[in-house]
Protein backbone atom coordinates (compact mmCIF):
# COMPACT_ATOMS: atom_id res chain seq x y z
CA UNK A 1 0.00 0.00 0.00
CA UNK A 2 0.98 3.59 -1.14
CA UNK A 3 -0.97 7.25 -0.24
CA UNK A 4 -1.32 8.88 -3.24
CA UNK A 5 -2.63 12.83 -3.14
CA UNK A 6 -4.86 13.53 -5.63
CA UNK A 7 -6.83 16.43 -6.95
CA UNK A 8 -10.35 15.48 -8.21
CA UNK A 9 -12.74 18.29 -9.01
CA UNK A 10 -10.82 20.85 -7.33
CA UNK A 11 -10.63 18.82 -4.12
CA UNK A 12 -7.55 17.49 -2.25
CA UNK A 13 -7.48 13.86 -1.46
CA UNK A 14 -5.43 11.23 0.06
CA UNK A 15 -5.99 7.79 -1.05
CA UNK A 16 -4.40 4.54 0.68
CA UNK A 17 -4.10 1.77 -2.23
CA UNK A 18 -1.61 -0.04 -4.36
CA UNK A 19 0.10 2.20 -7.41
CA UNK A 20 -1.20 0.33 -9.75
CA UNK A 21 -4.82 0.24 -9.51
CA UNK A 22 -6.61 2.22 -11.57
CA UNK A 23 -7.82 5.49 -11.10
CA UNK A 24 -11.29 4.33 -12.24
CA UNK A 25 -11.50 2.37 -9.06
CA UNK A 26 -10.03 4.84 -6.80
CA UNK A 27 -12.26 7.26 -8.11
CA UNK A 28 -15.73 4.85 -7.82
CA UNK A 29 -14.25 2.47 -4.36
CA UNK A 30 -12.52 5.30 -2.55
CA UNK A 31 -13.71 8.53 -3.63
CA UNK A 32 -17.39 7.63 -4.45
CA UNK A 33 -17.63 9.45 -7.46
CA UNK A 34 -19.60 6.72 -9.32
CA UNK A 35 -19.97 9.08 -13.13
CA UNK A 36 -17.44 7.42 -14.54
CA UNK A 37 -18.31 3.90 -15.10
CA UNK A 38 -16.49 0.75 -15.61
CA UNK A 39 -17.54 -0.93 -18.69
CA UNK A 40 -15.03 -3.14 -20.16
CA UNK A 41 -11.92 -2.55 -18.33
CA UNK A 42 -9.64 -2.67 -21.58
CA UNK A 43 -9.60 0.74 -22.70
CA UNK A 44 -11.91 -0.76 -25.84
CA UNK A 45 -14.80 1.19 -24.71
CA UNK A 46 -14.45 4.77 -23.25
CA UNK A 47 -17.02 4.63 -20.64
CA UNK A 48 -14.52 5.12 -18.00
CA UNK A 49 -13.13 8.65 -19.75
CA UNK A 50 -11.87 10.96 -17.24
CA UNK A 51 -10.43 14.52 -17.78
CA UNK A 52 -6.30 14.13 -16.34
CA UNK A 53 -4.48 17.55 -17.29
CA UNK A 54 -5.92 18.61 -20.31
CA UNK A 55 -6.11 15.36 -21.65
CA UNK A 56 -9.14 12.84 -21.89
CA UNK A 57 -7.95 9.29 -20.99
CA UNK A 58 -9.41 5.92 -20.02
CA UNK A 59 -9.29 6.20 -16.12
CA UNK A 60 -9.15 2.03 -16.58
CA UNK A 61 -6.17 1.78 -17.77
CA UNK A 62 -3.87 4.29 -15.62
CA UNK A 63 -2.52 3.39 -12.90
CA UNK A 64 -3.51 5.80 -10.00
CA UNK A 65 0.87 5.83 -9.48
CA UNK A 66 1.24 7.65 -12.75
CA UNK A 67 -1.54 11.12 -12.34
CA UNK A 68 1.43 12.80 -10.00
CA UNK A 69 -0.08 16.64 -10.06
CA UNK A 70 -2.51 16.70 -12.75
CA UNK A 71 -5.47 17.49 -12.22
CA UNK A 72 -8.72 15.33 -12.50
CA UNK A 73 -11.77 16.38 -13.62
CA UNK A 74 -15.00 13.76 -13.70
CA UNK A 75 -18.52 14.33 -14.81
CA UNK A 76 -19.54 15.45 -11.59
CA UNK A 77 -17.06 18.57 -11.10
CA UNK A 78 -17.79 22.11 -12.29
CA UNK A 79 -17.12 23.32 -15.45
CA UNK A 80 -19.32 21.00 -17.91
CA UNK A 81 -22.95 22.02 -16.64
CA UNK A 82 -23.44 23.65 -20.63
CA UNK A 83 -22.47 20.58 -21.99
CA UNK A 84 -24.65 18.59 -19.96
CA UNK A 85 -27.68 20.69 -20.93
CA UNK A 86 -26.90 19.99 -24.23
CA UNK A 87 -26.88 16.53 -24.05
CA UNK A 88 -30.02 17.04 -22.23
CA UNK A 89 -31.67 19.02 -24.92
CA UNK A 90 -30.58 17.08 -27.35
CA UNK A 91 -31.58 13.62 -26.35
CA UNK A 92 -28.39 12.27 -26.48
CA UNK A 93 -28.31 9.31 -23.98
CA UNK A 94 -30.15 5.85 -24.27
CA UNK A 95 -29.53 3.90 -21.57
CA UNK A 96 -26.91 6.40 -20.41
CA UNK A 97 -24.28 4.47 -19.53
CA UNK A 98 -21.72 6.16 -21.59
CA UNK A 99 -22.73 9.28 -21.33
CA UNK A 100 -20.34 9.88 -18.56
CA UNK A 101 -17.50 9.18 -20.89
CA UNK A 102 -19.11 10.99 -23.68
CA UNK A 103 -19.21 14.09 -21.99
CA UNK A 104 -15.68 14.22 -20.46
CA UNK A 105 -14.13 13.52 -23.72
CA UNK A 106 -16.48 16.09 -25.53
CA UNK A 107 -15.53 18.80 -22.83
CA UNK A 108 -11.80 17.68 -23.30
CA UNK A 109 -12.19 18.39 -27.14
CA UNK A 110 -13.91 21.90 -26.02
CA UNK A 111 -10.93 23.05 -23.63
CA UNK A 112 -8.76 22.95 -26.83
CA UNK A 113 -11.12 24.18 -29.53
CA UNK A 114 -14.05 26.18 -28.89
CA UNK A 115 -15.86 25.00 -32.03
CA UNK A 116 -14.38 22.19 -33.22
CA UNK A 117 -15.75 21.19 -36.94
CA UNK A 118 -17.38 18.11 -37.41
CA UNK A 119 -14.54 16.31 -38.97
CA UNK A 120 -12.87 17.10 -35.83
CA UNK A 121 -15.66 15.72 -33.26
CA UNK A 122 -16.33 12.71 -35.73
CA UNK A 123 -12.20 11.52 -35.10
CA UNK A 124 -11.92 12.60 -31.33
CA UNK A 125 -14.94 10.98 -30.27
CA UNK A 126 -14.18 7.89 -32.30
CA UNK A 127 -13.02 6.14 -28.88
CA UNK A 128 -15.96 5.96 -27.28
CA UNK A 129 -19.11 3.70 -27.89
CA UNK A 130 -22.27 3.58 -27.21
CA UNK A 131 -24.14 -0.10 -27.65
CA UNK B 1 31.17 48.97 -73.80
CA UNK B 2 29.97 46.86 -76.62
CA UNK B 3 31.22 43.13 -76.96
CA UNK B 4 33.75 42.71 -79.86
CA UNK B 5 31.90 40.81 -82.60
CA UNK B 6 33.61 37.64 -82.43
CA UNK B 7 33.01 37.26 -79.04
CA UNK B 8 29.13 37.90 -79.55
CA UNK B 9 29.18 35.86 -81.98
CA UNK B 10 30.71 32.83 -79.38
CA UNK B 11 28.14 33.62 -77.32
CA UNK B 12 25.59 33.06 -79.51
CA UNK B 13 26.54 29.86 -80.55
CA UNK B 14 26.84 28.56 -76.91
CA UNK B 15 23.65 30.36 -76.34
CA UNK B 16 22.09 28.21 -78.93
CA UNK B 17 24.14 24.61 -77.70
CA UNK B 18 22.33 25.30 -74.74
CA UNK B 19 19.08 25.86 -75.78
CA UNK B 20 19.40 22.39 -78.26
CA UNK B 21 20.98 20.50 -75.29
CA UNK B 22 17.77 21.09 -73.37
CA UNK B 23 14.92 20.95 -76.08
CA UNK B 24 16.96 17.50 -77.10
CA UNK B 25 16.59 16.12 -73.50
CA UNK B 26 13.09 17.46 -73.12
CA UNK B 27 12.14 15.71 -76.33
CA UNK B 28 13.93 12.20 -74.58
CA UNK B 29 11.35 12.44 -72.20
CA UNK B 30 8.75 13.00 -73.81
CA UNK B 31 6.32 9.94 -74.38
CA UNK B 32 3.12 9.20 -76.72
CA UNK B 33 -0.49 9.27 -75.14
CA UNK B 34 -1.46 5.90 -76.37
CA UNK B 35 -5.11 4.87 -77.96
CA UNK B 36 -8.00 5.30 -75.89
CA UNK B 37 -9.66 2.13 -75.40
CA UNK B 38 -12.67 2.08 -77.53
CA UNK B 39 -15.80 2.74 -75.32
CA UNK B 40 -17.89 -0.21 -74.91
CA UNK B 41 -15.15 -2.88 -75.55
CA UNK B 42 -15.26 -6.44 -74.10
CA UNK B 43 -15.05 -6.41 -70.31
CA UNK B 44 -15.50 -9.72 -70.16
CA UNK B 45 -12.14 -11.79 -68.66
CA UNK B 46 -11.82 -15.36 -67.98
CA UNK B 47 -12.99 -16.06 -63.93
CA UNK B 48 -9.66 -17.95 -63.47
CA UNK B 49 -7.74 -14.87 -64.39
CA UNK B 50 -9.33 -12.65 -62.73
CA UNK B 51 -9.20 -14.80 -59.47
CA UNK B 52 -5.13 -14.41 -60.47
CA UNK B 53 -4.87 -11.08 -60.72
CA UNK B 54 -6.78 -10.61 -57.24
CA UNK B 55 -3.91 -12.98 -55.41
CA UNK B 56 -1.12 -10.55 -57.44
CA UNK B 57 -3.28 -7.13 -56.25
CA UNK B 58 -3.44 -8.64 -52.76
CA UNK B 59 0.74 -9.76 -52.91
CA UNK B 60 1.56 -6.88 -54.46
CA UNK B 61 -0.67 -4.37 -51.72
CA UNK B 62 -2.26 -2.22 -54.64
CA UNK B 63 -5.28 -1.71 -52.34
CA UNK B 64 -3.23 -0.40 -49.31
CA UNK B 65 -2.87 2.91 -51.17
CA UNK B 66 -5.40 3.23 -54.21
CA UNK B 67 -8.04 2.69 -51.71
CA UNK B 68 -8.64 5.38 -49.20
CA UNK B 69 -11.93 4.54 -47.93
CA UNK B 70 -12.91 0.84 -47.65
CA UNK B 71 -16.34 2.02 -49.77
CA UNK B 72 -14.76 2.85 -52.52
CA UNK B 73 -12.31 0.44 -52.98
CA UNK B 74 -9.23 1.32 -55.65
CA UNK B 75 -11.01 4.94 -56.07
CA UNK B 76 -7.70 6.67 -55.18
CA UNK B 77 -7.47 9.47 -52.86
CA UNK B 78 -4.37 8.22 -50.12
CA UNK B 79 -1.94 10.45 -49.24
CA UNK B 80 1.42 8.97 -49.76
CA UNK B 81 3.73 10.75 -47.55
CA UNK B 82 7.55 11.83 -49.02
CA UNK B 83 10.42 13.56 -48.09
CA UNK B 84 9.61 15.85 -51.39
CA UNK B 85 5.88 15.87 -50.47
CA UNK B 86 2.66 14.37 -50.26
CA UNK B 87 1.83 12.05 -53.90
CA UNK B 88 -2.12 10.94 -54.02
CA UNK B 89 -2.57 8.07 -54.91
CA UNK B 90 -5.22 7.66 -58.53
CA UNK B 91 -8.39 5.83 -59.46
CA UNK B 92 -7.44 2.79 -60.81
CA UNK B 93 -11.49 1.29 -61.13
CA UNK B 94 -12.55 0.95 -64.76
CA UNK B 95 -13.93 4.33 -64.53
CA UNK B 96 -13.88 6.10 -68.04
CA UNK B 97 -13.52 9.78 -67.10
CA UNK B 98 -11.95 9.49 -63.33
CA UNK B 99 -10.04 6.02 -63.41
CA UNK B 100 -8.34 3.97 -66.10
CA UNK B 101 -11.22 2.81 -67.94
CA UNK B 102 -10.17 4.14 -71.28
CA UNK B 103 -6.86 2.56 -70.86
CA UNK B 104 -5.90 -0.64 -73.15
CA UNK B 105 -3.58 -3.27 -71.52
CA UNK B 106 -0.89 -1.68 -73.54
CA UNK B 107 -0.76 1.46 -71.46
CA UNK B 108 -2.21 -0.57 -68.17
CA UNK B 109 1.81 -2.48 -68.83
CA UNK B 110 3.30 0.84 -69.69
CA UNK B 111 2.51 2.30 -66.47
CA UNK B 112 3.38 -0.54 -64.44
CA UNK B 113 6.45 -1.29 -66.47
CA UNK B 114 7.79 2.37 -67.37
CA UNK B 115 5.89 4.79 -64.71
CA UNK B 116 3.98 6.35 -67.44
CA UNK B 117 0.36 6.80 -67.76
CA UNK B 118 -2.03 6.77 -71.20
CA UNK B 119 -1.30 10.40 -71.89
CA UNK B 120 2.01 10.20 -71.77
CA UNK B 121 2.93 11.56 -68.55
CA UNK B 122 5.84 10.85 -66.07
CA UNK B 123 3.98 9.14 -62.88
CA UNK B 124 5.67 9.20 -59.54
CA UNK B 125 7.86 6.54 -58.22
CA UNK B 126 5.47 6.59 -54.82
CA UNK B 127 3.91 4.26 -57.07
CA UNK B 128 6.88 1.39 -56.68
CA UNK B 129 7.05 0.92 -60.02
CA UNK B 130 10.58 0.82 -59.44
CA UNK B 131 9.92 -2.94 -58.70
CA UNK B 132 6.81 -3.68 -60.83
CA UNK B 133 9.60 -2.79 -63.84
CA UNK B 134 10.02 -6.25 -63.16
CA UNK B 135 6.86 -8.58 -63.07
CA UNK B 136 6.20 -11.34 -65.73
CA UNK B 137 3.94 -10.44 -68.88
CA UNK B 138 1.05 -12.99 -67.75
CA UNK B 139 0.98 -11.42 -64.31
CA UNK B 140 0.54 -8.29 -65.86
CA UNK B 141 -2.49 -9.47 -67.98
CA UNK B 142 -4.12 -10.79 -65.04
CA UNK B 143 -3.82 -7.93 -62.80
CA UNK B 144 -5.32 -5.67 -65.88
CA UNK B 145 -8.51 -8.51 -65.81
CA UNK B 146 -8.78 -7.99 -62.46
CA UNK B 147 -8.95 -4.10 -62.21
CA UNK B 148 -11.04 -4.07 -65.55
CA UNK B 149 -13.52 -6.16 -63.73
CA UNK B 150 -13.85 -3.97 -60.66
CA UNK B 151 -16.65 -1.87 -59.95
CA UNK B 152 -16.04 2.02 -61.95
CA UNK B 153 -16.21 4.54 -59.29
CA UNK B 154 -16.14 8.23 -59.99
CA UNK B 155 -13.42 9.73 -58.47
CA UNK B 156 -11.25 12.54 -59.67
CA UNK B 157 -7.25 12.70 -58.37
CA UNK B 158 -6.81 15.24 -56.25
CA UNK B 159 -3.57 17.73 -56.96
CA UNK B 160 -0.65 16.50 -55.56
CA UNK B 161 1.44 18.35 -53.29
CA UNK B 162 5.36 18.66 -54.25
CA UNK B 163 8.22 21.14 -53.66
CA UNK B 164 9.23 22.63 -56.56
CA UNK B 165 10.50 21.85 -59.04
CA UNK B 166 8.97 18.53 -58.75
CA UNK B 167 5.74 19.80 -60.07
CA UNK B 168 7.34 19.22 -63.52
CA UNK B 169 7.27 15.76 -64.27
CA UNK B 170 9.75 15.33 -67.15
CA UNK B 171 12.53 15.52 -64.62
CA UNK B 172 11.02 11.40 -63.24
CA UNK B 173 12.34 10.33 -66.83
CA UNK B 174 15.72 11.14 -65.31
CA UNK B 175 15.18 9.55 -61.96
CA UNK B 176 13.99 6.19 -64.35
CA UNK B 177 16.98 6.41 -66.00
CA UNK B 178 19.30 6.71 -62.89
CA UNK B 179 17.26 4.28 -60.72
CA UNK B 180 15.05 1.80 -62.88
CA UNK B 181 16.35 -1.94 -62.45
CA UNK B 182 14.31 -3.95 -65.83
CA UNK B 183 16.12 -6.99 -65.41
CA UNK B 184 13.87 -9.80 -64.44
CA UNK B 185 14.53 -11.33 -61.01
CA UNK B 186 17.09 -13.59 -61.08
CA UNK B 187 16.16 -17.34 -59.87
CA UNK B 188 18.54 -19.56 -58.13
CA UNK B 189 18.90 -23.13 -59.29
CA UNK B 190 20.50 -24.21 -55.71
CA UNK B 191 17.32 -22.41 -53.76
CA UNK B 192 14.13 -24.36 -53.72
CA UNK B 193 10.40 -23.35 -55.61
CA UNK B 194 9.53 -22.03 -52.48
CA UNK B 195 12.62 -19.32 -52.10
CA UNK B 196 12.51 -18.46 -55.73
CA UNK B 197 8.91 -17.93 -55.68
CA UNK B 198 9.10 -15.17 -52.93
CA UNK B 199 12.13 -13.69 -54.49
CA UNK B 200 9.79 -12.92 -57.19
CA UNK B 201 7.18 -11.90 -54.86
CA UNK B 202 9.28 -9.85 -52.72
CA UNK B 203 11.15 -8.13 -55.59
CA UNK B 204 8.56 -7.55 -58.58
CA UNK B 205 5.39 -7.64 -56.57
CA UNK B 206 5.84 -7.08 -53.16
CA UNK B 207 7.55 -4.22 -52.85
CA UNK B 208 9.12 -4.94 -49.53
CA UNK B 209 12.72 -2.94 -50.02
CA UNK B 210 10.40 -0.16 -50.79
CA UNK B 211 9.82 0.49 -47.16
CA UNK B 212 12.27 -1.71 -45.42
CA UNK B 213 15.53 -0.59 -46.68
CA UNK B 214 17.16 3.05 -46.83
CA UNK B 215 16.59 5.44 -49.19
CA UNK B 216 19.12 7.84 -50.97
CA UNK B 217 19.30 11.09 -51.65
CA UNK B 218 16.94 11.31 -54.78
CA UNK B 219 14.66 8.81 -52.81
CA UNK B 220 15.62 5.70 -54.39
CA UNK B 221 16.31 2.40 -52.63
CA UNK B 222 19.89 2.04 -51.62
CA UNK B 223 20.65 -1.50 -53.40
CA UNK B 224 23.39 -1.68 -51.78
CA UNK B 225 21.82 -1.39 -48.59
CA UNK B 226 19.27 -4.09 -49.85
CA UNK B 227 16.71 -4.58 -46.84
CA UNK B 228 18.38 -2.39 -44.18
CA UNK B 229 16.29 -0.95 -42.69
CA UNK B 230 13.87 2.51 -43.13
CA UNK B 231 11.17 4.00 -42.69
CA UNK B 232 7.52 4.43 -43.14
CA UNK B 233 4.84 7.09 -41.62
CA UNK B 234 7.57 8.12 -38.93
CA UNK B 235 7.69 4.33 -38.06
CA UNK B 236 11.23 2.64 -37.99
CA UNK B 237 11.14 -0.37 -40.60
CA UNK B 238 12.90 -2.99 -39.04
CA UNK B 239 15.92 -4.45 -41.21
CA UNK B 240 15.14 -7.65 -43.19
CA UNK B 241 18.84 -8.91 -43.50
CA UNK B 242 21.59 -9.39 -41.59
CA UNK B 243 21.05 -6.28 -39.81
CA UNK B 244 17.48 -7.65 -38.82
CA UNK B 245 16.74 -6.19 -34.70
CA UNK B 246 15.24 -9.23 -33.99
CA UNK B 247 16.50 -10.61 -30.86
CA UNK B 248 15.39 -14.29 -31.85
CA UNK B 249 15.99 -15.60 -35.13
CA UNK B 250 12.56 -15.49 -37.26
CA UNK B 251 11.17 -19.42 -38.91
CA UNK B 252 9.53 -19.64 -42.14
CA UNK B 253 6.15 -20.60 -39.91
CA UNK B 254 6.27 -17.81 -37.85
CA UNK B 255 7.03 -15.65 -40.64
CA UNK B 256 4.08 -16.78 -42.22
CA UNK B 257 2.03 -16.52 -39.23
CA UNK B 258 3.24 -12.84 -38.95
CA UNK B 259 2.82 -12.36 -42.21
CA UNK B 260 -0.85 -13.57 -42.87
CA UNK B 261 -2.31 -12.05 -39.16
CA UNK B 262 -0.02 -9.52 -37.76
CA UNK B 263 0.80 -11.81 -34.96
CA UNK B 264 4.04 -13.75 -34.49
CA UNK B 265 4.00 -14.77 -30.74
CA UNK B 266 7.92 -14.57 -30.17
CA UNK B 267 8.67 -11.80 -32.11
CA UNK B 268 6.03 -8.65 -32.68
CA UNK B 269 2.87 -7.46 -33.37
CA UNK B 270 2.18 -5.70 -36.16
CA UNK B 271 1.67 -2.32 -36.26
CA UNK B 272 1.60 1.69 -37.93
CA UNK B 273 2.17 0.50 -41.92
CA UNK B 274 2.41 -2.95 -41.22
CA UNK B 275 -0.85 -3.71 -40.32
CA UNK B 276 -2.25 -3.23 -43.63
CA UNK B 277 -0.01 -5.09 -45.41
CA UNK B 278 -0.62 -8.22 -42.98
CA UNK B 279 -4.34 -7.40 -43.64
CA UNK B 280 -3.61 -7.70 -47.66
CA UNK B 281 -1.78 -10.76 -47.56
CA UNK B 282 -4.01 -12.42 -45.33
CA UNK B 283 -6.22 -12.15 -48.72
CA UNK B 284 -3.45 -13.78 -50.99
CA UNK B 285 -2.80 -17.28 -51.48
CA UNK B 286 -1.62 -18.85 -48.56
CA UNK B 287 1.04 -20.67 -51.28
CA UNK B 288 2.89 -17.74 -51.65
CA UNK B 289 2.60 -15.54 -48.37
CA UNK B 290 4.60 -18.92 -47.38
CA UNK B 291 6.95 -18.68 -50.55
CA UNK B 292 7.64 -14.87 -49.55
CA UNK B 293 8.38 -15.68 -45.84
CA UNK B 294 11.01 -18.67 -47.14
CA UNK B 295 12.92 -15.90 -48.84
CA UNK B 296 12.83 -13.14 -46.64
CA UNK B 297 13.53 -15.87 -43.48
CA UNK B 298 16.52 -16.58 -45.97
CA UNK B 299 17.54 -12.95 -46.42
CA UNK B 300 18.28 -12.34 -42.33
CA UNK B 301 21.12 -13.25 -40.39
CA UNK B 302 21.02 -14.81 -36.75
CA UNK B 303 21.17 -12.92 -34.00
CA UNK B 304 24.16 -13.22 -31.78
CA UNK B 305 24.04 -16.03 -30.18
CA UNK B 306 24.28 -14.47 -26.34
CA UNK B 307 21.03 -12.28 -27.26
CA UNK B 308 19.20 -15.42 -28.94
CA UNK B 309 19.73 -16.91 -25.72
CA UNK B 310 18.71 -14.25 -23.26
CA UNK B 311 15.71 -13.64 -25.35
CA UNK B 312 14.20 -16.79 -25.03
CA UNK B 313 15.12 -17.77 -21.37
CA UNK B 314 13.76 -14.48 -20.04
CA UNK B 315 10.08 -15.43 -22.38
CA UNK B 316 9.93 -18.25 -20.10
CA UNK B 317 6.83 -17.90 -17.90
CA UNK B 318 6.22 -16.02 -16.21
CA UNK B 319 7.91 -12.75 -17.80
CA UNK B 320 9.66 -10.95 -14.93
CA UNK B 321 11.64 -7.74 -16.39
CA UNK B 322 14.59 -6.83 -13.96
CA UNK B 323 14.74 -4.49 -11.13
CA UNK B 324 17.64 -1.23 -12.89
CA UNK B 325 20.21 -0.73 -11.32
CA UNK B 326 20.51 1.86 -8.11
CA UNK B 327 20.22 5.85 -8.32
CA UNK B 328 19.28 5.67 -11.68
CA UNK B 329 16.42 7.87 -11.06
CA UNK B 330 15.02 7.89 -14.85
CA UNK B 331 15.46 4.29 -15.25
CA UNK B 332 13.41 3.45 -11.36
CA UNK B 333 10.50 5.67 -12.90
CA UNK B 334 10.34 3.58 -16.01
CA UNK B 335 10.36 0.53 -14.10
CA UNK B 336 7.59 1.79 -12.24
CA UNK B 337 5.55 2.46 -15.26
CA UNK B 338 6.25 -0.76 -16.48
CA UNK B 339 4.94 -2.36 -13.26
CA UNK B 340 2.05 -0.29 -12.58
CA UNK B 341 1.00 0.20 -16.44
CA UNK B 342 1.89 -3.09 -18.89
CA UNK B 343 3.17 -5.62 -16.43
CA UNK B 344 -0.28 -6.60 -15.64
CA UNK B 345 -1.12 -7.71 -19.45
CA UNK B 346 2.60 -8.73 -20.97
CA UNK B 347 4.35 -9.74 -17.13
CA UNK B 348 1.43 -12.16 -17.09
CA UNK B 349 2.76 -15.09 -19.56
CA UNK B 350 0.23 -14.99 -21.28
CA UNK B 351 0.92 -15.51 -25.45
CA UNK B 352 0.29 -12.89 -27.57
CA UNK B 353 -3.06 -12.82 -29.93
CA UNK B 354 -6.75 -11.55 -28.59
CA UNK B 355 -6.36 -10.89 -24.82
CA UNK B 356 -3.25 -11.14 -24.35
CA UNK B 357 0.06 -9.63 -24.61
CA UNK B 358 3.68 -9.63 -26.13
CA UNK B 359 6.30 -11.33 -24.01
CA UNK B 360 8.47 -7.96 -24.26
CA UNK B 361 12.35 -9.90 -23.87
CA UNK B 362 11.24 -10.87 -27.53
CA UNK B 363 10.00 -7.67 -28.93
CA UNK B 364 11.12 -6.44 -31.76
CA UNK B 365 10.95 -2.90 -30.93
CA UNK B 366 13.12 -3.29 -28.09
CA UNK B 367 15.89 -4.13 -30.31
CA UNK B 368 15.24 -1.50 -33.15
CA UNK B 369 18.23 1.43 -33.72
CA UNK B 370 16.09 3.80 -32.88
CA UNK B 371 12.67 4.32 -30.68
CA UNK B 372 10.31 5.74 -33.01
CA UNK B 373 8.31 2.44 -33.48
CA UNK B 374 8.37 1.86 -29.47
CA UNK B 375 6.85 4.94 -28.63
CA UNK B 376 4.32 5.05 -31.30
CA UNK B 377 2.89 1.76 -29.99
CA UNK B 378 3.03 3.03 -26.53
CA UNK B 379 1.99 6.18 -27.47
CA UNK B 380 -1.03 5.03 -29.91
CA UNK B 381 -1.60 1.32 -29.30
CA UNK B 382 -2.39 -1.14 -31.78
CA UNK B 383 -6.08 -1.56 -32.56
CA UNK B 384 -7.56 -4.26 -34.74
CA UNK B 385 -7.99 -3.28 -38.48
CA UNK B 386 -11.77 -2.35 -39.70
CA UNK B 387 -13.98 -5.04 -39.40
CA UNK B 388 -11.09 -7.87 -37.56
CA UNK B 389 -11.38 -9.06 -34.15
CA UNK B 390 -8.95 -9.67 -31.55
CA UNK B 391 -5.16 -7.69 -30.98
CA UNK B 392 -5.55 -4.25 -28.83
CA UNK B 393 -2.99 -2.72 -27.29
CA UNK B 394 -4.30 0.08 -25.63
CA UNK B 395 -3.38 4.04 -26.34
CA UNK B 396 -1.63 5.41 -23.69
CA UNK B 397 -1.28 9.04 -25.09
CA UNK B 398 -2.66 11.26 -22.17
CA UNK B 399 -1.64 8.70 -19.50
CA UNK B 400 1.54 8.90 -19.17
CA UNK B 401 3.07 11.99 -19.46
CA UNK B 402 6.20 12.53 -21.43
CA UNK B 403 8.74 12.73 -18.78
CA UNK B 404 7.05 8.68 -17.82
CA UNK B 405 6.60 7.55 -21.48
CA UNK B 406 10.58 8.67 -21.62
CA UNK B 407 11.71 6.77 -18.85
CA UNK B 408 9.05 4.06 -19.77
CA UNK B 409 10.90 3.53 -23.51
CA UNK B 410 14.22 4.36 -21.46
CA UNK B 411 13.86 1.04 -19.40
CA UNK B 412 12.39 -1.03 -21.71
CA UNK B 413 15.19 -0.67 -24.04
CA UNK B 414 17.43 -1.38 -20.90
CA UNK B 415 15.18 -4.50 -19.77
CA UNK B 416 16.46 -5.98 -23.30
CA UNK B 417 20.27 -5.18 -22.48
CA UNK B 418 20.93 -2.90 -25.49
CA UNK B 419 22.89 0.36 -25.35
CA UNK B 420 20.47 3.53 -24.48
CA UNK B 421 19.13 5.28 -27.55
CA UNK B 422 20.48 8.22 -28.35
CA UNK B 423 17.63 11.19 -29.13
CA UNK B 424 15.07 9.02 -27.03
CA UNK B 425 13.67 12.44 -25.62
CA UNK B 426 14.17 14.22 -28.82
CA UNK B 427 11.75 11.81 -30.75
CA UNK B 428 9.48 11.78 -27.61
CA UNK B 429 8.99 15.25 -28.20
CA UNK B 430 8.80 15.34 -31.73
CA UNK B 431 5.98 12.11 -31.71
CA UNK B 432 4.34 14.35 -29.27
CA UNK B 433 3.78 17.66 -30.95
CA UNK B 434 3.08 15.60 -34.34
CA UNK B 435 -0.03 13.42 -32.35
CA UNK B 436 -1.10 15.39 -29.06
CA UNK B 437 -2.95 13.37 -26.60
CA UNK B 438 -7.33 13.03 -27.56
Amino acid sequence: MSQFALQVNGVSHRVDTEPDTPLLYVLRDDLHLNGAKFGCGLGQCGACTVIVGDAAVLSCLMPVSTVGARAVKTIEGPGNGALQQAFIAEQAAQCGYCIAGMIMRAQALLDKHAAPSDEQIRRHMALNLCR
Amino acid sequence: MPLPRRRRLTLRIILLAVILLALTLLACTWRPALPVRPDGAAASYDTALVTLGANLSALGLCANCHTARPSAPFAGGFPVVTPFGTVYSTNITPDRRTGIGDWTEAAFARALQDGVARDGSHLYPAFPYDHYTRLAPADIHALYAYFMTRDAIDAPARANDLAFPLGFRPLLAGWKWLFLDRTPVAGHAGQSADWNRGAYVAQALGHCAACHSPRNALGAVDQRRYLGGGAADGWYVPALNARSPSPIAWTTDSMTAYLRTGIAPQHAMAGGPMQAVTASLANADAADVRALATYIVSQMGNPPSQVEQRALAATRQPVVLPTPPAGNSQLALGHRVYQDACARCHAAGRTAGSGGALQLPAAVALYDPDPRSLIRIVRDGIGPGPGEPGRWMPAYAGILDTEQLTALAAYLRHSAAQPPWPDLAHHVTAIEKEAPAP
